[in-house]
């Protein structure tokens, strides 16, 4: 079931099928907190905001198809979805969509304006939007942003006032053990620490091999700066709403950590 | 999702896309050899001002089987088939080998398994349900595989950015198949050609607002690191071809001209983008 994380804006997860492979390379590098034997999971999270219309960030894969569907019927509670914005275009990411449009034909597809292809993943009928646009729900506003950590070009960010909530896609992503499906990061009895962050940047973000380790770091505390969030909403991780610092420190840490130990596997 | 495309592609040609329907009718040659056995399929996406991309195909004709690299955008689908229709004298595909999943390379799977058959797909995915390829075999980065008869080595590769790419190296052919790096944006005249057909070479311009414009994190890069790694993989193996499924195929003797270019290229994103 969905988990409401701050008043009216809804956690859905899919939790992934287990990965044996990340475990058994947890396993031989001696990840301090992984215990042998559980279940490792790489969760697709997306997010459904409602004020007084309603906006579904992310669709999560087509291998959790009813997953979607189901929880997004429970949490609109027979309300309409106004909006499902895609962050970007990515299977995991955006592989529902038409499915969920045609379970809710009045809602309005928003994505990413960058770039010129969106013909080549059907979204030229988009609402597109970009770095400045605001979307008002009626008591949720949301901001969106140009990337700063993404894979497909065609990717956004996005931040909602209310909650102080960044959305920041597929940065500040880490894997699962098998129990830890919708916590908050706080609410972990294993540490979330840059161990487990570095062992997911090191797999999606596999270009922080090749980068200015300074340079990147900067962009880390341009981005705390630019954006001050009080909580954060990954696509792929715990959300965190407490000492959201703390947890920029870390991803500093996992740079220099990719770029001096290299890729860590593949997703 | 096809159904959609399908109703895209009606769109295109009964409304305002009718010129663009045309141009790629005329098109570029139904394939471009680079090999004996190696041909590209070239399709132009147009992205105005004078730029268009590449979102090709190759396939790889081995002794008894056909073996398709990537399957392009359902953009291109009905082009596509009648060229892979053409091109392989009605047999299609046995084999399709992935660089990532994203949809222009893998948009047209569905079509063509309902076309084809059933044929192998391989994709490098850690789980490739997630990217909505439960059939996939899966092939590991840095591993290789037998497909159809053929050694298939899967690179890691430096210029991409989905965690899933793999970059492919066909020891037989010596060809290597990329994506979504060294891609170029060229003029609508220069589509379907080759490096050796390429009336004045590949402009540095094109090789940079490519690579600006797909690969984001090259803002960060460290330009050594990240070209000292890739021309590792030039030395250690034979290339004849670099074959972008987003740019024009770099022969051999034209790698190292492609190789300084993207270098200025890479150097000066980083110079234009300083946090």
């Amino acid at each position: 079931m969905p988990r409401e994380i701050h008043p009216g804006i809804h956690w859905i997860q899919e939790f992934g099928p287990d990965r044996p492979g990340i475990a058994k390379s947890l396993l031989d590098r001696g990840a301090h907190w992984y215990r042998p034997g559980r279940e490792i999971h790489v969760p697709q999270n997306a997010f459904l905001f409602a004020g007084e219309q309603t906006l579904l960030f992310d669709t999560l894969s087509p291998a959790a198809t009813d997953r979607i569907l189901t929880d997004l019927e429970a949490v609109l509670d027979g309300r309409a979805l106004d909006y499902l914005a895609l962050s970007h275009p990515d299977v995991p990411h955006a592989g529902n969509t038409f499915r969920i449009l045609e379970r809710h034909p009045g809602a309005k597809l928003v994505a990413p304006g960058f770039g010129r292809t969106h013909e080549l993943y059907h979204l030229e009928d988009a609402h597109k939007v970009g770095p400045g646009d605001s979307l008002d729900l009626g008591g949720k506003r949301l901001h969106f942003h140009d990337a700063a950590f993404l894979d497909a070009a065609m990717s956004m960010w996005m931040t909602e006032e209310t909650s102080g909530m960044l959305l920041p896609v597929d940065w500040m992503g880490l894997p699962l053990m098998d129990g830890e499906g919708l916590l908050f990061a706080d609410e972990f009895r294993s540490p979330v620490d840059e161990d487990r962050y570095a062992e997911f940047h090191g797999r999606v973000m596999f270009w922080l091999r090749y980068v200015d380790v300074a340079r990147t770091q900067k962009e880390i505390d341009l981005v705390l700066e630019t954006y001050r969030p009080r909580m954060i909403a990954s696509a792929h991780g715990p959300v965190i709403r407490a000492d959201v610092p703390h947890y920029f420190e870390m991803m500093k840490e996992v740079v220099e950590r990719v770029a001096t130990g290299g890729r860590t596997g593949v997703l | 999702m096809d159904r959609v495309g399908r109703e895209r592609l009606a769109g295109l040609e009964r409304g305002s896309g009718f010129v663009s329907t045309i141009q790629r009718a005329r098109g570029p040659a139904a394939s471009v050899p680079l090999t004996h056995d190696v041909s590209w399929i070239a399709e132009n996406y147009p992205l105005g001002e004078g730029r268009n991309v590449h979102v090709s195909v190759f396939l790889i004709r081995a002794e008894e089987q056909n073996i398709l690299i990537d399957s392009g955008s359902f953009y291109h689908r009905e082009s596509l088939v009648r060229r892979i229709s053409g091109v392989t004298a009605g047999e299609g595909i046995h084999s399709l080998i992935l660089s990532h999943s994203d949809y222009p390379h893998s948009g047209n799977i569905p079509a063509f398994r309902r076309r084809w058959g059933d044929f192998e797909i391989v994709a490098s995915s850690g789980e490739p349900e997630i990217q909505g390829l439960p059939y996939a075999r899966r092939s590991r980065i840095g591993g290789s595989l037998e497909v159809a008869g053929r050694q298939i080595d899967f690179l890691d590769p430096p210029l991409a950015d989905r965690s899933h790419t793999s970059w492919i190296y066909d020891r037989a052919s010596r060809v290597l198949f990329v994506a979504d790096g060294f891609g170029y944006h060229h003029a609508e005249d220069e589509t379907g050609l080759t490096s050796r057909q390429l009336p004045d070479g590949f402009r540095s311009e094109e090789i940079y607002t490519f690579h600006r414009d797909t690969l984001i994190w090259l803002r960060y890069a460290d330009p050594p690191v990240l070209m000292g790694v890739l021309r590792e993989i030039f030395a250690e193996r034979e290339v004849s071809w670099v074959a972008p499924i987003h740019g024009n195929p770099i022969a051999a003797e034209h790698l190292d001209d492609y190789l300084e270019r993207l270098e200025a290229g890479v150097r000066r994103i980083v110079g234009e983008q300083a946090v």
